[in-house]
This record gives structure tokens, sequence and C-alpha cells, in this order.
């Protein structure tokens, strides 16, 4: 193919695309709605646009098919009526032969044929409409006015089609070469990582201006005014500098990322829009009824996520019609509407993206999704037994699940929702479901943004830095002990006359058991899908815009974390999941029961990692601390069966922590066993001297050594009271 | 006209000696020649084992600083890290081993490509040092061996532990998929 033909048969797909969109659109509005007003006109510009751009690039029988669908919807122009269905039908299949045909054409593939689809359209025409091309030559015969003449004169009436977007075939000047070039999608991404690289040398500017501060209040701590005046006046000129430059870097970093923005996105929308089609054609073929709403269809998204985007999006639609939504009539007998509501939210908070596609069907049938999964042998009968609804909810995504019996041109193939968690997760994304059953099923897909930065609160958890999106914090307050309620089983806090559940952070993500907050703690006020808490933290470290990353794939299913963010010095910090929070209620009252507990302390993270390798595989809850002044802090707290502790720490060695916890009455009776990196019969003797009731060398931490020298140091404890 | 090896006159014998053996260097077989009968790992102890990871796999070795813990995660997970941009896990050997004791709390991270096209962080109780292993012993020692470490023993019973970090995070995910 001619190479300059070659370029503008790309443009022009893309550009057809564009018009396939807009005609498809059309038409299901015609279909609902008389054959007349700005959605005929635009059906019948569109289908003139692409049969005459198809015959400017010499494209024929794609020309002549254009002009066939032309034959079939014209002469309906004006008509008091919806488009009939089958026509409407015809018309869209042969849209979609089109488009297919045209791409073939472009990327030099095998054509798709025609024959069918003219067949068709053959069929629908309406009848005394004539091919517009034997009427032209009646005309010129000066024959008198046939019942297809009258017709085709109401097609005369018609204003005249838009002037179209015409391609002219002119060499390329050096002009239209300066005016676009072709980047590659590497090319921008790189640019984007350098944005990012350039926002974390911005903090460390802020971070050096902090440390210039700290540097100028220890300087008038020392008193020494007269003497370091040449040198405070030269840090305070630093400051100054490095504020202006912190500040002129980040103007740099937003106006980059802007510039980068439009480049690489495009609307929602483009992908959206054709999902109208989607639930037109799968309500048709099911005997269904179903409108779809969309919010935020004008965000604007990463090209290539959107592209992805494209398959999940169809499949979760189609699965809301075909396995969401009851029949019209059973809605009606269930007090619904018999018109199903589907609808897409999209919404992005800084550099996450969340997707929810949701519709008012029958919801989840966990009955169904139980006997499915034992026909198709995905799940032991005696784990199904135990599964809990949310278990049950994760099984539709297990690979070859479906609750179909047999397969239809929709779903029943057992292809389905693992390829959408697969789509998703490929992107770095996750997908979750959730469902009311009889009421509605909710899909809700969260997906990393590469441009822009989240707003932050970095909050302290024991040893941990943990951040919560601030789209999530309502507002931030002090406990209060006569605005606490505490139950056995859980603690709700009085707050603005309402009382909301409390729980406390360090539990939630494993850390400590529950606590109840003392006077004047900070509590986050939070809230999340409908429900609002309030949350136990340690210390509010301050809000900050931070770039949101996913986590890596070892532990990108962890359901508790967004991503991780980085802070100015260069760690990280997680970012956690304000729905995980906000459900934790529900967990934790399920979490309640009599496991043995074990508290690991030790300054190596991966001795802690180590032991609790060890003792979760022996049915252990583990607790850990890094040093003995945290392990105090949670002993002060929570009971536990044993505790496990390193030797060579610093600051308090295993020595001093031993003798400090058999001196406080509530742990007297504690068994305690020290680890050690050294085999020493000294260390040895010391130990049990400080209180300890065992021994063990780290290179005999073997799993299976470690517990049974635990179960050892019990028994002995056990035994001596 | 013949040619004569030419003679040096007068030079000390020992500097001779040392031309001579010099000559006889450059005689024998390029270095590369023995090298290819090698493949090149780090090696370093778990325990008191000896693991190789092969050097064409191992990305960098840092210190065991700036990871960030993760609650939640699973047990052999010690945190995450950045490493050149990226976020990479840092995961426990001796726990991906199934437990194994530690002579040393681990100072070092091994950044490895495991060969899924991202980065893990393997910890070490000490910086690794870059060893050959006879390449016909390793072939052999992997045709025997089904999981994720390849047993070699070397001259003087010394074995060294071979390992394929791929198989060994493909046998963590197993039972997780299943």
């Amino acid at each position: 193919m001619d190479p300059l033909l070659e370029q503008l048969l790309a443009g022009f797909v893309d550009e057809s695309q564009e018009i396939y969109e807009r005609v498809v659109r059309s038409l299901m509005e015609l279909e609902k709605n008389p054959a007349q007003g700005t959605s005929f006109d635009e059906l019948a510009r569109g289908l003139h646009t692409l049969k005459g751009s198809a015959a400017t690039l010499g494209l024929e029988e794609l020309a002549d098919f254009a002009h066939k669908m032309e034959d079939v919807v014209l002469p309906l122009r004006g008509s008091s009526k919806p488009l009939p269905a089958p026509l409407a039908d015809a018309v869209l299949k042969s849209l979609d032969v089109w488009i297919a045909r045209l791409r073939a054409t472009a990327a030099k593939g095998d054509l798709p044929d025609l024959g069918q689809s003219l067949a068709l359209l053959e069929k629908v025409k309406p009848s005394g409409a004539a091919p517009a091309k034997e009427k032209e030559k009646k005309k010129k015969n000066g024959k008198g006015a046939t019942a297809a003449e009258t017709l085709a004169a109401n097609v005369s009436r018609a204003p005249a089609p838009a002037p179209e977007p015409t391609l002219t075939v002119v060499p390329p000047s050096e002009d239209a070469q300066a005016d676009s070039w072709r980047v590659s999608t590497r090319q921008v991404i790189a640019l984007l990582h350098e944005v990012e690289r350039l926002r974390e040398v911005r903090l460390r500017i802020e971070e050096r201006r902090r440390e210039i501060d700290r540097a100028l209040h220890q300087l008038d701590r020392l008193g020494i005014q007269a003497e370091t005046a040449e040198a405070r006046a030269a840090l305070l000129g630093i400051r100054r500098s490095l504020h202006a430059d912190g500040e002129e870097a980040s103007d740099i970093v937003s106006s980059m990322e802007d510039g980068l923005k439009a480049i690489s996105t495009m609307p929602v929308r483009t992908v959206i829009e054709p999902l109208r089609r989607a639930v037109r054609d799968i309500c048709k073929a099911t005997g269904k009824t179903a409108r779809l709403s969309v919010v935020g269809a004008e965000v604007s998204l990463d090209r290539r996520v959107l592209e992805q985007l494209r398959g999940p999006l169809v499949h979760l639609v189609r699965n809301a019609v075909d396995h969401g939504l009851e029949t019209p009539d059973l809605r009606e007998s269930r007090g619904k509407h018999r018109e199903g509501a589907l609808a897409i939210r999209v919404e992005q908070q800084g550099n996450m993206l969340f997707i929810e596609v949701s519709d008012d069907g029958a919801g989840l049938d966990l009955e169904q999704i139980r006997e499915a999964a034992l026909r198709r042998a995905l799940v032991p009968p005696e784990e199904l037994a135990s599964m809990s609804t949310l278990q049950l909810h994760q099984l539709i995504f297990r690979p070859g699940f479906s609750t179909k019996l047999e397969a239809t041109e929709y779903s029943g193939r057992g292809v389905g929702l693992d390829v959408v968690r697969n789509q998703i997760q490929a992107l770095q994304g996750q997908v979750e479901v959730q469902s009311v059953p009889g009421q509605s099923t909710r899909f809700v897909l969260t997906l990393p943004a590469d441009l822009g930065s989240s707003p932050v609160l970095v909050v302290r958890c024991g040893e941990h830095q943990l951040g919560l999106p601030m789209a999530a914090v309502e507002s931030s307050r002090a406990a209060r002990t006569k605005d606490l309620h505490v139950g056995r089983s859980k603690a709700q806090l009085e707050h603005r006359e309402q009382l909301i559940p409390l729980l406390d952070l360090g539990a939630l993500v494993g850390l400590r058991q529950p606590e109840v907050p003392a006077d004047g703690q900070p509590l986050l006020i939070l809230q999340a899908q409908g429900r609002r808490i309030a949350l136990c933290i340690d210390e509010v470290l301050g809000d900050r815009e931070l770039v949101i990353r996913p986590l890596p794939a070892e532990i990108r299913e962890l359901t508790a974390y967004q991503g991780a963010a980085t802070l100015a010095r260069g760690e990280l910090v997680l970012i956690l999941r304000p729905d995980f929070i906000v459900a934790g209620e529900r967990r934790s009252d399920t979490a309640l029961g009599s496991t043995r507990r074990a508290l690991v302390v030790d300054d190596s993270l991966t001795a802690r990692a180590l032991h609790r390798t060890a003792l979760e595989t022996g049915g252990y809850v583990v607790h850990t601390a890094s040093n003995a002044r945290q392990a105090l802090e949670q002993l002060r707290h929570s009971a536990y069966d044993v505790m496990v502790c390193d030797i060579g720490m610093e600051e308090i060695d295993g020595y001093q922590l031993t003798t400090a916890v058999r001196e406080r009455a509530e742990t007297d009776t504690m068994p305690i066993l020290l680890v050690s990196a050294r085999d020493s019969d000294a260390d040895r003797q010391r130990g049990l001297a400080a209180g300890a009731d065992g021994f063990l060398t780290k290179k005999d931490c073997v799993s299976g050594r470690l517990l049974s020298e635990i179960s050892a140091v019990i028994a002995r404890r056990k035994g001596a009271a | 006209m013949r040619l004569e090896p030419r003679e040096i006159d007068g030079v000390d014998p020992s500097l001779k000696e040392l031309l001579q053996k010099r000559a006889e260097r450059i005689r024998r077989k390029p270095a590369e020649a023995e090298d290819e009968n090698l493949l090149w790992v780090a090696e370093f102890p778990v325990g008191e084992e000896t693991y190789a990871l092969p050097l064409e796999t191992l990305r960098a070795a840092v210190p065991l600083r700036m990871v960030t813990p993760v609650p939640l995660s699973p047990p052999h997970v010690i945190g995450i890290l950045r490493f050149q941009g990226q976020i990479v896990a840092a995961l426990s050997l001796a726990s991906l081993l199934g437990g194994r004791g530690w002579r040393e709390d681990p100072a070092v991270l091994l950044v490895v490509d495991p060969g899924f096209g991202r980065l893990v962080a393997l910890d070490c109780e000490r910086i690794p040092k870059p060893t050959g292993l006879p390449h016909a012993q390793v072939e052999e020692a992997r045709a025997r061996s089904t999981g994720a470490v390849c047993e070699i023993t070397l001259a003087g019973t010394r074995q060294v532990n071979l390992l394929d970090v791929g198989r060994l995070m493909d046998r963590r995910q197993g039972p997780e998929k299943r």
C-alpha cells in the first residue's frame, strides 16, 4: 500500500470509530423515539460521512456498503414511529462489520465477509424504498413520481449533511510535520517517572528547609546569639532560597503534569459510551430492559489504561444484565421498576481511580454460587460449608466459575470474572464485589493513575507509620472517657449526638489487641461506603501530598492497602483503604477467639519475620515489637501466652526486658524464651537468672525446634504454678 | 632467509625467567574458555548451610535499611523498599525455605530478578561472594532436582544449594493458587 495512503487510512480508522460510536448512539435513541430530529440527522450525517470518506480513499466496497445502510434508514426519516427493531438490529450489525472490515483493511488482515450483512439489510429494507442510485437514474429519465420517489423526496428535504471532514491527499509539508510528532508511549512514561522524581526532589527540598529550621532552633537554644549571628543570618538566607526553590519546583511539577496529562489521556466516556450498545444488545437477547446511567464519564485517563479497561467493563456490564437484572415481570412482582437500573460511576481521587459498576438486580445468590462451585469442583465440600459470605463472593472470580448450566452467547462458559480480575491486576489494580441479596450487586475497580498526587493523612500506630486518604477523613478529635461506650465485644463513641463504632487501628492491622483509647488520645472520624466510624490511633503526624504507587505483586492481594507512597526522606508509607477500615467492625466481631498469642521482641526485621513464620505455623497469633520499650507498651494493654525475646537489642537488652517483665504483677508468670545469635553458656545462665524460662540460639530456631521449646517453657511455667 | 629466535644478550637470568613465565601465561588458552565451564554464582550462608544464586539474576546487594514492614502480610514478607524507583518486596529467604535457623541477623538484601518481569529482595546474613560452580555438576544437579533448590556437592564434600528464585516464589504462591 502507498505509505501516504497507509497514513491516511490510519487516521480514517480513528475518525470512523468516532463516527461509528455516534451513529450507534443515534440508532439506539431512534429505537425508542420517533425517527426524526437531531438523532436522525446525526445518523444520516454519520452514514453519509462514512460513505464519502471511504470513497475518497478508494475503499469502494465500504462506500457501497455504507450506501446500502443509507438505503435502509433514510426512507424512514420524519416518521412518527421509532425505527423498527429488526431494522435497527440489522444496521447495528452491519455497522459492526463495516468497522471491522475497515480495521482489517488498515491492518492488512483477513477481511470479514459482507454477504451476510448485505442480505440482512436487503431483508429489512422498507418496502417502496429503492436504491438511491436507481432513484437518481429514474429522475434523470424524466419519469413521474412513484412511491419511491416520494420517499426520496423526503430524503432530499432533509437538511444537507454538514460539511464533512475530507481527507485530502496533500504531501506532508515541513510545517505539518512540526505541528505533530509521533512519540512512543515509552518515552511519555519515562517523562512521567521523571516528573515523579522531581516531585520527590521537591519534598526533599522541603525536608532540608525543616532541617535548617531545626539547626536554627538549636542555635537559639545555645544562647550564643552574638557569636552565631553570622551563621544564623546565612542559614536564614538559605532557608528563604530553599523555600523559593521548592515553590518553583512545585510549579514546574504541576505544569509538566498538566502537559503530560493532555498528551496521554482521553475521557473515560470513549470507553463507556459504546457500553450502551452492549446493554441494548443483551437486553434484546435476554428479554430484559435496562437503562445505563453514567457518572464521571468526563474524567480523563491514561489512554493505555482505558484501552485495557474496555474488556473488563464490557464483561461486567454484560454480567450485570445477564446475571444481575431480573426479567421485567419478575422485577414488577418484586416491587421494582420494570426497567433495570445499571450505573457506572467513575471517580478519581488523587492518583487513584475508582470505577463502580452496579445494578439493582437480584444480587449474588449464595446458594447458586455454592452449587456451581460444587458442580465444577472448585472447592472441596467441607471447605465450602465453612465459607463466609465474603469468601463465597470471592468464588465468582475463580477460573471456570459460572452459575449457568448451559453456555449462552453471553455467559456460561466459565470464562469471565477471573479474566476481569486478571486484567485489572495486570493494571496493578484491584476488583471487589459487594452484594445485597434481592437488591443489588456492585463491582468496584480500583486502579492507580500515573498522574497526580493524593492528599494523605499520615498517622502513627505503635512503631508503624500509615497513611489514610484525606478524602475519607471527616475530622479528628481527642478521646474523652465520658464519650466512650465500651461493651464486651465492641466499643462505640458518642460523636455529635450519635453513637458510632470505635475501632483501634493497631488491632485492625494485626499489630496488637484492641485498645480502648486513653483520655486525650487522637481519634479520626472516617467515612467510607456510607458508613462512619471513629478510629483510634497513636499520633497524627501530618497531611502530605503523596503519589500512591501499587504494592508489589507479592502483597498486592492484601485488601488493607491502596498502595504505598514515598515520604520526604525516601522511606515508604503504606496507604490504607478506607473501605477496609470501615468494614473492620464486622471483622473484629469474627476475629474474637481463644487463639494463643505470642509476642516477639527483636530489633531485626528478618528475625521477627522468621519467628512469625514458625509461630504462625504452630497456630499462634503473633504480635511483634522492635524494641523493649515497645514491648512493654504492648504488654501494658495485652496478655500473651509467651514472649520470644532477642537478647542483643540496643538501649534495653533482652535481660533487662525480662527483669522488667518479671517485676510487673500482670506478667510475672508469663513464659519467656530468650533467643540469641551467640551460643554462650554465660548468656544462657544470665538469661535464666533474669527470669527467662528458656534459651535458644538463632541457628536452632528452625520451626519445629522453636515450637517445641515454646511448648516446653509453657509447660515448665504451668508446672511451677 | 631464516628467522632465528631473538636472544636477549646480557639480560639478568631472573628477568629472563620472568619474561619466559609471562610468555607462557600469554600462550595459555584465554580465561573465557575456562569460564565457559563455570556458572558464576553469588554464594552466601543461611544458618549452617551455603546457598547460591546465579550471578546473572543478581541486580544488587544493598544494606537492609529503609524497609517498611507490612502489617497483615504473609510471614515471609519482611516489608517493602524502594529500589531504583520501584517498590520491591523484601522477603525472608530462611522463611521461604521453610523456616531455617540463622547465625547472624541478616544485614544485607539481595535484589534479584527471578525472570518474571519484576524484582524481589531476599535477605542475607552476609554480603555474598562471587564464585564459580562447574557447569557439568550444576546441570547434573538440576536434572536431579524438581524443586527450587539444587544440591551441588563440590570437591571436599562441600555442599552448595543453588537457588532457583522463580521456582521458590512459585512454590510460595502455589498453595494459595490452589
